[in-house]
């Protein structure tokens, strides 16, 4: 190892052998992660004849066409469907955050009997897959009288309640390894400031592991953004549509109409990473924000 | 956990009950009906039960002599040792990596994360195009390489390691951004007094960053075998049905299989039943593998 | 025998596919109009059920359709019951999907907890069998009881019965039909000619082993994934179009026979090396391929992919389709066909006095004999009238398809439709075995058979 640290490469304005073996591989593995993307993108604009003996060539000249997009705008409301998708997505992430995040702390900083099967528990819940839960889920919804309403709030509920207990699982296993990690003398501190258990909390915990939460509401975020299964049990009419339901109609799963598949996946991916590229900042900051006025 | 604050048990049930409330009522009771059900026969996803099994613990019988679930196990614990040295490996080096540079951190971040939003159907496809016999992508750079025969990547003897290498690529993004921001939560008064005392790159890595990452590899880990067992979407749209010859069956494909393809719903549920009961036990043996490392 | 092709061939095939988008606006206010009997059918029972005049006002219907994302017939659809709501002002809750297999549990769990739609368009296949047997759906017989001329342009026997009682329960629109495509410029190339309808199976393999000869593949087909249409074909030609839906008994009996030398033949179709190489590690998507790029000749399958070969090259006129060449009693101009969904009056909404007529006068909107033709893209109809045709609106592909069919002698359902997924598994998904030796046919089929007796 040279040794040189970040400080003294800045001072000399020189970056080491081994910093640009780094760059290197970070590099090499950025552009198979980019690609992809870029593909999908590409054949978007390609006729959907030649994405499958022709995908790797530029969308240039003849092969250019708007087609796949016009198809997916043609007749459907999608600013209604990305709106149903935020609300549903935003809700879960949020309620994820809160509840795993209270769950966890406890898991972690307490000692109590049943403590070790909670944790099984936990571990099991992850592992339960959509499809062995869901009828019992639609049949609950049916009962309280969320499904098959025709009315847009009570069938995103419907969709938002099962997804946050989907994604609960996860998030506290997540939490719980990087909770363990703090130090316990700063809540201890702050306890001996006169801090309460659930301002420990609010005030110590959750700011000082605001990277955690945000990357935990992150994928929550995505997995109930991308989640067609449960989605396509609750959203039945147009109105209620969310943009993976919607893309999905299109786009039927026997079909091969490749373009259009390239063109949905563009029309669900980029907004949301734009949103994400220009709201970073805020995603973190708007958590500290929330941590410190509770 | 010893800290005089945490005596007091009585508010740990305030924490607890908001988040196992709901994991009561959308997760444990659907699932204790999912594992009634794998006592039924029931033929549609969605149907009710013809009646009891006969004898009711016909599935699980089924289950020890079926050769596909011994198949999937054992291409599934191949896919268990995939993802941890393979997801986890390049995930702890990329993030390592990522967390001593100045310039970039940012956007290395956000690019690890694409494959993970893009759907698997998309992703199915390309792999798809990438790896297929007449002619794909790498047969087409074999031939400019010289190469006169075409490999069949999803014959018998190539298609593991087809499937395991998208699959392994997917999600190293995953545990990459669990870990960097794990390394976030470091603080950098340590580095910095480490600096001063004379450390290396290497020994702060080696002495700072491992140790107290220790617990979210943890993490990380039993995420990797319990995602193993469950993975579905990719290698099924690769690799229907276990082709070929039945030889590529997972656990979570075939489960699906029979969920959605097969309309044993029945049979289908007592697999989730043993998928679930592996991971708690897979997910007991990483806590245990990791506790015992002493940093 | 006769009459069943009298039958198929008085509801002949349309192909209006380029036709729809055209006809779409001005077909609808026709209907009323039009010199057919369904305008009157839908009209016709206010007079026999008093209860259910239109004074009750708009009545607001839920239906559920697969007439969504790549069906052809999506967009028909959409046009159509804009127009009934705009007629009728009755209201319409479109709940429909494309009919994978999610879609399918939502249909059958929305029956379950007695949330199913007032009209829906579905199989009637097996697929139709729980809601079927839970008496949730209304017979035809039983809506003729009060409206007697419910359906009355279509031909009972085509209806597509139950496979629970044999009773009709669904009004079908459009069926399928299934045969050889053909790649042209390979068989050219290849110096062969294209079969016809005078083609035996004798000479098929002939021709395809001259196509091999030349360096292509002769036959596109996964047997790994999709060896269903040769299954049936290679099963039909030891059999006729009276007798192919008739399940084997045993293994031992005259069907079982059949159905162990059809797979035979699908045997030798391997080891001749007639498949692609890597058919059994291919996908259907894969095999399809190299049909569209000019690497295979021949591929079986339904008239749905009429649409899926138009859509994935520029140059149609290099793709026919013909029949595929028989053997045995099995005449070449036999073939695969039927009616396979159709709409259903829901239990609840036919008792509910509000919901019934207006179920009634949808339905027969549209099932009339022009919203029928408009649908039947590239499909076979139950019309009695059967309809006309514009075949200068259609591709060269569909336009064979139209002439396979009108030549037709004989017409039989797809026996692998009386069959469940979950019986299907040791002959298809078995598949790959049973070509390469590894498993026994006979085993296979009375594994499968078996399997049938314990559904029942």
């Amino acid at each position: 190892m040279a040794g040189t640290n970040i400080k003294t490469s800045k001072k000399h304005h020189k970056i080491s052998f081994g910093m640009a073996g780094i760059y290197v591989v970070l590099t090499a593995w950025a552009l198979t992660t980019i690609y992809p993307l870029f593909w999908i993108l590409m054949n978007s604009f390609k006729d959907k004849k030649v994405i499958r003996s022709d995908s790797f060539s530029l969308p240039l000249g003849e092969l250019f066409t708007l087609d796949n997009y016009k198809t997916a705008f043609d007749r459907v409301n999608i600013l209604g469907a990305y709106r149903n998708s935020l609300v549903i997505s935003l809700s879960v992430a949020a309620a994820v955050i809160l509840l795993a995040g209270l769950a966890s702390y406890a898991l972690v900083r307490y000692d109590f009997k049943m403590k070790g099967l909670l944790n099984s528990m936990v571990v099991a819940g992850m592992m339960f897959p959509a499809f062995a839960t869901i009828i019992p889920v639609i049949r609950m919804m049916n009962v309280i009288g969320l499904a098959n309403t025709n009315q847009i709030p009570k069938s995103l509920l419907a969709v938002i309640l099962p997804q946050i207990a989907g994604n609960l699982s996860f998030a506290i296993v997540v939490l719980r390894g990087y909770i363990a990690g703090l130090p316990v003398e700063l809540e201890e501190a702050a306890y001996m400031e006169g801090c309460n258990i659930f301002q420990l909390f609010f005030k110590v915990v959750m700011p000082l592991c605001k990277p955690s939460f945000a990357t935990i509401g992150i994928f929550s975020f995505l997995w109930s953004y991308n989640d067609l299964f449960t989605q396509s049990f609750f959203l039945k009419t147009k109105p209620e549509y969310s943009v993976t339901v919607l893309l999905s109609l299109l786009t039927s799963q026997e079909g091969t109409n490749y373009g259009l598949m390239a063109s949905s996946v563009s029309l669900i991916v980029f907004p949301l990473l734009i949103v994400y590229l220009f709201l970073q900042k805020y995603i973190v900051k708007g958590l500290t924000a929330g941590a410190v006025k509770g | 956990m010893s800290s005089n604050i945490y005596k007091n048990k009585k508010p740990v049930v305030f924490f607890l009950i908001p988040a196992f409330a709901f994991l009561a009522i959308f997760l444990y009771y659907p699932f204790l009906q999912n594992i009634l059900n794998s006592f039924r026969v029931i033929n549609n996803l969605g149907s009710s039960a013809k009646g009891w099994n006969d004898p009711w613990f016909t599935n699980y019988v089924e289950l020890f002599k079926d050769d596909n679930i011994r198949t999937a196990l054992i291409n599934t614990l191949k896919m268990i040792a995939a993802t941890i040295i393979g997801q986890l490996g390049i995930a702890i080096v990329l993030a390592l990596m990522v967390d001593n540079i100045k310039k970039g951190q940012k956007f290395f971040r956000t690019v690890y994360f694409f494959p993970i939003v893009i759907a698997a159907t998309a992703l199915g496809l390309l792999f798809n195009i990438v790896f297929l016999y007449d002619k794909g992508m790498l047969n087409q750079l074999r031939e400019i390489f010289g190469a006169t025969k075409l490999v069949d990547f999803k014959d018998n003897a190539h298609a593991m390691l087809t499937m395991m290498i998208p699959v392994t690529w997917q999600y190293v993004g995953f545990y990459f951004i669990i870990l960097i921001t794990g390394l976030n939560n470091i603080s950098d008064d340590l580095y910095e007094a480490a600096t001063i005392d004379g450390a290396s790159k290497w020994q702060r890595v080696r002495y700072i960053s491992l140790p107290l990452l220790h617990n979210v590899i943890c993490t990380c880990g039993v995420l990797a075998v319990t995602g193993a067992l469950k993975v579905f979407d990719l290698p099924w749209i690769m690799f229907p049905k276990g082709m070929p010859s039945n030889s590529t069956w997972l656990t979570g494909t075939y489960m699906y299989y029979h969920a959605f393809e097969s309309h044993n719903v029945d049979y289908s549920s007592a697999i989730s039943v043993l998928i679930v009961i592996l991971g708690v036990i897979t997910a007991k043996i990483v806590n245990a593998v990791f506790k015992e490392k002493d940093y | 025998m006769k009459k069943m092709l009298a039958m198929l061939l008085t509801g002949a095939m349309v192909f209006s596919l380029a036709a729809c988008g055209n006809s779409s606006s001005g077909n609808a206010p026709a209907q009323s109009g039009a010199s057919n009997d369904s305008a009157p059918a839908a009209e016709s029972p206010a007079e026999s059920e008093p209860a259910a005049e239109p004074s009750a006002g708009p009545v607001t219907l839920n239906v559920t359709t697969t007439y969504a994302g790549e069906d052809t017939n999506a967009g028909n659809y959409q046009d159509a019951i804009a127009a009934w709501q705009e007629e009728t002002g009755n209201k319409i809750n479109d709940a429909s999907a494309s009919s994978a297999e999610t879609f399918k549990a939502r249909v059958i769990s929305d029956f379950e907890m007695g949330s199913e739609p007032d009209v829906l368009f579905y199989f009637n296949g097996v697929d139709s069998n729980p809601f079927v047997e839970a008496g949730k759906v209304v017979s035809i017989d039983e809506i003729r009881e009060t409206y007697p001329d419910y359906a009355s342009n279509m031909k009972d026997g085509m209806m597509g019965a139950s496979p629970v009682d044999g009773k009709n329960y669904s009004v079908p629109v459009n069926g399928y039909w299934e045969g050889l495509f053909v790649n042209k410029s390979v068989c050219e190339a290849a110096g062969v000619d294209i079969p016809t309808a005078d083609t035996t199976w004798d000479e098929f393999m002939e021709i395809c082993q001259k196509v091999k000869d030349a360096g292509y593949t002769p036959i596109a087909a996964s047997f790994a994934e999709i060896p269903h249409y040769w299954f049936e074909f290679c099963i039909y030609n030891y059999l006729t179009p009276a007798t192919h839906n008739i399940l084997p008994g045993s293994v031992d009996d005259e069907h079982g026979k059949a159905w162990v030398n059809g797979i035979g033949d699908m045997k030798v179709l391997y080891e001749k090396g007639f498949l692609p190489e890597n058919t059994l590690s291919a996908t259907d998507g894969e095999t399809f391929q190299l049909f569209i790029d000019g690497k295979a000749a021949f591929l079986i399958d339904g008239s749905w992919k009429v649409g899926g070969i138009e859509s994935s090259t520029d140059d149609i006129d290099n793709f026919t389709v013909t029949y595929v060449p028989g053997k045995n009693d099995r005449k070449s101009t036999d073939i695969i066909g039927g009616l396979s969904s159709g709409w259903y009056i829901t239990r609840k909404a036919w008792d509910d006095p509000e919901k019934q007529k207006a179920c009634v006068d949808f339905i027969s909107y549209m099932t009339s004999d022009d919203m029928v033709s408009k649908f039947a893209s590239v499909s076979a109809t139950a019309l009695k009238d059967g309809v006309q045709v514009d075949e200068s609106q259609l591709t060269s592909l569909a336009v064979a398809g139209l002439d396979m069919v009108e030549g037709a002698t004989g017409m039989a359902g797809a026996v692998q439709d009386q069959v469940t997924q979950e019986a299907r598994v040791p002959v298809f998904n078995g598949m790959p075995d049973i070509v390469t030796g590894k498993a026994d046919i006979a085993t296979a089929v009375s594994d499968l058979l078996a399997l049938v007796a314990e559904g029942q």
